[in-house]
């Protein structure tokens, strides 16, 4: 096992190490000049050029890359020539939101996705099963851009259900910083007005963004319990008079459940991804909304930054998920 | 989780969810806050560091600058000076300071503190700094007294007063309490300010909401009465125009800049909503590379001009949108209206008959800003119109910071580009040094124009001293830009703002840059 883990690991590294490259080679062939955009339309040569003194961009780009990567190694993700600030503050000022999304989100998949894949593979070809499929479906097929707008419109416009955008009321106080997530944090501290007013936020953009996970969620669980619940073992517990609700909920599931939790631990990094549409439309002040700010601006750090942090995440738990198919499944440990 | 904590936590969510739109405006104690919204972000706050539409009216809103603009056409009005005087030769300036103004932190704002302002802005060389750095050195610039700044220019400058309303002063005090090593005070004033503004920081995140509590013993005063007075104003950073709608219905936002002209033309049929619509200073071009390929022959440009449909510009913009009567913005001193070409085909084909273009006719390529609709429907225009000279349009659109890419240099310059400008001040000498070699490759300079003749009416008109021979040398200017034709001259489209019918106080000033608006004279009734 723990040369199966070296191997793994040795794997992230290199690809770790090819993301640092690609994110470098990509920002640095478009034709864009981030020191003239940020010096402003009528900035002289000289101002474009105290600007690139400033961030090292009138340097050759073999030392540009060589500066990236050592700075890269010590945690140094560089500075942003939009703002000034360090990139690494940016990120560890608007990762926590992302994340509070992303779990609410990957939460609300697995809630509801989980158990309507039980239910469609138990009432199978059923008009319950068509439904949950038609659904499941249109959560793939569905646009988030259009879904979150289309959802804006409806429920927080006509209906004036829900805030249009934002994680927090305005004249809402941030709860003290625990964890930066201001959802828990309110929890945490127990500031409950605090609390409704941030889950109140958070209910249409984490819908949003959960529904592609919670389709596919729901489809592998269906497919798998389908497979099952046809299997030699379980045939064997109904003869033997096992309560149905013990066969479905324990015996099938707990099978079922191996390649679901795998695809959720994928999802979890493709959702870091995905939460640049929806924080763009719901003014979410997360890692998305970061990078499309700063991508308009050709602010190349920033994006280089969000790349890796969402990257480094996505290998994260693709390191997780192997690691935890090798030790359920030894097989998979010599592959 | 006590049960009773589930209930106080799901009454928290409905009364988060069940505002008012009619009263959705933010409050504090009886006074409200009004929100605004726009779709760019803040930043950099640093007001010698960065001027773009949305950081300038936040900096309106903290800090004070010796002058400011007022009013359509724009005229500068004294500020923190109560008055100046020039001397005969011109170069120099002096200021006179008002007595009773003071930094929000209760520090007086003297002359020592304008003279650290402009040293700063010019030694940063970055923002404002292009304004004065030929101008002014940092050490001609003195505090006579406590209330008197002079400052000597290199040479005579008429136009240097129309400058000052974009420096702001800060107080020397802060900044240098907040140096981080020999940075100037840049990192600390990225976030935090040191004005004298009518409106302090409460809250700021430059991403997505800036915070401002007003303050009531604001040296100037304030516009309206004691009672309408806000207790602040919140800038809301929305990306899309569609959500920014979508608050401005539901009360979450007071008036919003930035809508597409659909998006208004719904709004202003809503009940409660008032969309202003006003004649705008930020002219569009169709930039044509005068230094490289087919657009390089004046003739082939002077075609193009002729050939171009501009009516279809005004109904691209339904109706919102004035003509150009000249190469200068409408904003910029001794601008003059000249008999600007439209569509005339039988001139058009007669400039065509002087190019040496190929038998089976020419491809060029428009590019614009991707994702930018107007500007694609106005390829289409030209697409259209070009057909006539069997001139085939490809319609390229890109990145913005491509197309600025592209731009600045006539190798990879497109044969024509898209491009909005915005002139900051009413200087005609900043408007037509972009049509002198130096401004060939930036922004207003894409058209890649080299012209000996111009540079030289440029750098004469910039010191003359006599207004009216002064004029009459931009008038010269401006034909001779006409004459050699470096863009088809479209329009300029209204300024258009969206606002709940209870917000007051709103004044159109012609050289607001984009989405602006001067927050300082807005107040929701109390109605």
């Amino acid at each position: 096992m723990l040369r199966y883990l070296a191997r793994r690991c040795a794997y992230v590294g290199l690809m770790l190490a090819g993301l640092v490259v690609i994110t470098f080679v990509i920002a640095n062939v478009t034709p864009a000049d981030p020191a003239a955009l940020a010096a402003g339309p009528d900035a002289t040569p000289d101002m474009v050029a105290t600007l690139r003194r400033e961030y090292g961009l009138d340097r050759p780009l073999p030392e540009q890359f060589i500066r990236y990567v050592r700075d890269v190694a010590q945690g140094n993700l560089g500075r942003s020539i939009q703002s000034g600030n360090a990139v690494t503050d940016d990120l560890r000022r608007y990762v926590p939101a992302t994340m509070q999304l992303v779990i609410l989100a990957m939460g609300f998949a697995c809630a509801v996705g989980i158990p309507l894949g039980m239910l469609a593979a138990v009432r199978r070809q059923s008009w319950l099963d068509h439904a949950i499929r038609v659904v499941a479906v249109s959560g793939v097929a569905m646009p988030a851009f259009w879904i979150a707008l289309l959802l804006q419109l409806v429920v927080a416009v006509w209906w004036g259900w829900l805030p249009t955008g934002g994680i927090l009321s305005i004249s809402a106080d941030s709860p003290p910083t625990i964890t930066g997530m201001v959802l828990f944090d309110a929890l945490l501290a127990g500031d409950w007005p605090v609390f409704g007013d941030a889950a109140a936020h958070a209910v249409l953009p984490a819908f949003v963004l959960s529904l592609p996970c919670l389709a596919s969620v729901l489809r592998v669980n269906r497919t798998e319990m389908i497979e099952v619940l046809g299997s030699d073992h379980v045939t064997a517990a109904r003869a033997h008079g096992v309560a149905p609700g013990r066969v479905v909920g324990l015996l099938a599931l707990k099978n079922a459940m191996l390649p679901t939790l795998a695809m959720i631990g994928l999802r979890f990094g493709w959702m870091l991804g995905s939460t640049v549409l929806v924080e763009t439309v719901f003014d979410w002040p997360g890692i998305g909304l970061y990078a499309v700010n700063s991508a308009i601006a050709s602010d190349f750090k920033p994006v280089m930054g969000v790349t890796l942090v969402i990257g480094v995440i996505f290998m994260l738990s693709n390191l997780l998920v192997d690691l935890a198919y090798g030790w359920l499944d030894p097989r998979t440990r010599s592959a | 989780m006590q049960r009773r904590n589930l209930l106080l936590g799901a009454g928290g969510l409905v009364a988060a969810s069940s505002l008012d739109p009619a009263y959705g405006f933010e409050r504090e104690g009886n006074r409200r806050i009004l929100v605004f919204s726009g779709n760019q972000p803040v930043p950099i706050l640093d007001p010698h560091q960065r001027y773009d539409w949305s950081t300038r009216m936040m900096q309106r809103c903290l800090y004070d600058a010796l002058v400011r603009y007022e009013g359509s056409p724009a005229r500068v009005i004294p500020w923190l000076a109560e008055g100046w005087e020039t001397s005969a030769d011109g170069r120099t300036w002096t200021f006179r300071l008002v007595a009773n103004a003071k930094f929000n932190n209760g520090d007086p704002l003297d002359a020592a503190a304008v003279r650290f302002s402009f040293q700063r802005g010019l030694r940063l060389n970055k923002g404002i700094s292009w304004m004065l750095s030929r101008h002014l050195k940092v050490e001609n610039i003195v505090a006579v007294d406590a209330r008197t700044v002079r400052f000597t220019l290199e040479r005579a400058y008429p136009d240097f007063i129309a400058f000052l309303p974009l420096w702001f002063i800060v107080n020397p005090k802060q900044v240098e309490a907040n140096l981080d090593g020999d940075d100037d005070g840049q990192k600390w004033l990225t976030n935090n300010a040191a004005g004298s503004g009518p409106f302090r920081i409460r809250r700021w995140d430059g991403q997505t909401v800036m915070a401002l509590e007003a303050v009531p013993e604001y040296w100037k005063g304030w516009p309206m009465s004691e009672a309408d007075r806000p207790a602040g104003v919140i800038f809301r950073v929305m990306r899309e125009s569609a959500p920014r709608k979508a608050a401005l219905q539901r009360g979450e936002v007071d008036i919003a800049a930035g809508l597409t002209p659909d998006d208004l033309q719904q709004l202003e049929r809503m009940p409660g909503m008032v969309v202003t619509n006003d004649p705008g200073a930020a002219p569009f071009f169709i930039m044509m590379n005068t230094q490289r390929g087919p657009t390089a022959d004046v003739n082939l440009r002077k075609a193009i001009a002729h050939a171009f449909d501009y009516e279809a510009l005004i109904t691209i913009h339904k109706g919102d949108a004035t003509l150009m009567d000249g190469p200068f913005p409408t904003v910029t001193a001794g601008r003059i209206a000249l008999d600007m070409p439209r569509r005339d085909l039988a001139k058009a084909r007669e400039y065509m008959a002087r190019t040496t273009t190929p038998p089976g006719g020419l491809e060029l390529e428009y590019l614009h800003v991707a994702g930018n609709e107007v500007q694609r429907q106005i390829g289409l225009v030209l697409l259209n119109a070009l057909q006539a000279l069997n001139i085939r349009v490809n319609i390229v659109g890109q990145p913005w910071p491509t197309l600025i890419g592209r731009g600045a240099n006539p190798e990879t310059a497109a044969a024509m580009t898209a491009v909005y400008v915005t002139p900051v001040t009413t200087s005609p000498d900043t408007v037509a040094s972009q049509y002198a070699s130096s401004a060939a490759g930036q922004f207003w300079g894409i058209h890649q124009m080299r012209d000996a003749q111009i540079d030289a009416m440029v750098a004469e008109a910039a010191v003359e001293l006599d207004g009216a021979r002064r004029m009459e040398m931009y008038a010269a200017i401006q034909r001779r830009v006409l004459d050699l034709q470096p863009a088809v001259f479209c329009m300029n489209a209204n300024q258009r703002w969206a606002m709940r019918n209870y917000v007051r106080g709103f004044a159109h000033q012609a050289l607001n840059l984009t989405g602006e608006v001067d927050l300082y004279t807005l107040y929701a009734a109390r109605s």
